[in-house]
């Protein structure tokens, strides 16, 4: 289990690589990257800042973290989520699951994304020319962390 | 008995970091969260407006019934959004 909070751009590519060759006992990766869009719902995006509880977001997310590498018995789990001020095409999270087969690789990463968006202590705010809002998650994302939930041991 | 003070997200707009002496009749989390709030109406109002949780020393509080002791770190959380 690999959980970073990045203060600085990362290259997602590069951590995908180095997470890969750590084993050789899991036939399959899945990935998912989160870039910084240049515009939401048709108005610029200039910046986004996202803040974080130093300690208790790291331990948050580790727990996530395992709690779907349990669930889904992936042998590895990389999670590295930005912090601080994030430029349009930043990377601002990537999640990767190593495991045995396919499906549960595919699984563990979308599941995992559910929850973070609604249970990562994490908190964006978005900088665009009308000013600065708070971002919260939206219906959907609590539709879907919800449906996570269903199957949950 | 100081008690350290933390405000994330929307909250930090309103409230800075603090370390307080507790003040008098506050014993419990809840009465320290009512006690935020007449001293920053907005946050107050912030607060009641959304989902808000408490974290003690790291831990999430279930139980705002739980008394406040000399040190803890209380962390005052808006609804999160990360992914």
């Amino acid at each position: 289990m690999r959980v970073r909070i990045a203060p600085e751009a990362f290259d997602p590519q590069a951590e995908i690589a180095a997470f890969t060759h750590l084993r050789d006992d899991a036939g399959a990766l899945a990935s998912f990257v989160g870039y910084c869009r240049a515009s939401t719902d048709g108005v610029a995006v200039n910046e986004l800042r996202i803040d974080h509880y130093p300690g208790f977001s790291e331990k948050e997310i580790a727990r996530l973290a395992e709690e779907t590498a349990r669930r889904f018995d992936c042998p590895d789990l990389l999670v590295i989520h930005r912090v601080g001020v994030i430029r349009p095409g930043e990377a601002i999270v990537l999640v990767a699951a190593l495991s045995v087969h396919r499906a549960s690789a595919f699984d563990a990463v979308r599941i995992l994304m559910d929850y973070l968006k609604t249970d990562a202590p994490l908190w964006k705010k978005e900088t665009g020319p009308g000013g600065t809002r708070w971002i919260e998650p939206r219906p959907e994302d609590h539709a879907r962390r919800l449906e996570a939930e269903k199957g949950w041991t | 008995m100081t008690v350290r003070l933390v405000f994330l997200g929307k909250f930090g707009d309103v409230a800075p970091m603090a370390e307080i002496a507790l003040p008098d009749g506050v014993r419990t989390l809840n009465d320290l969260k009512a006690w935020v709030a007449r001293q920053q109406p907005q946050l107050g109002a912030a607060m009641e407006a959304t989902r808000t949780r408490l974290i003690v020393n790291q831990c999430v509080a279930h139980d705002l019934s739980a008394p406040v002791s000399d040190g803890d770190e209380v962390a005052f959380l808006p609804p999160m959004s990360g992914g």
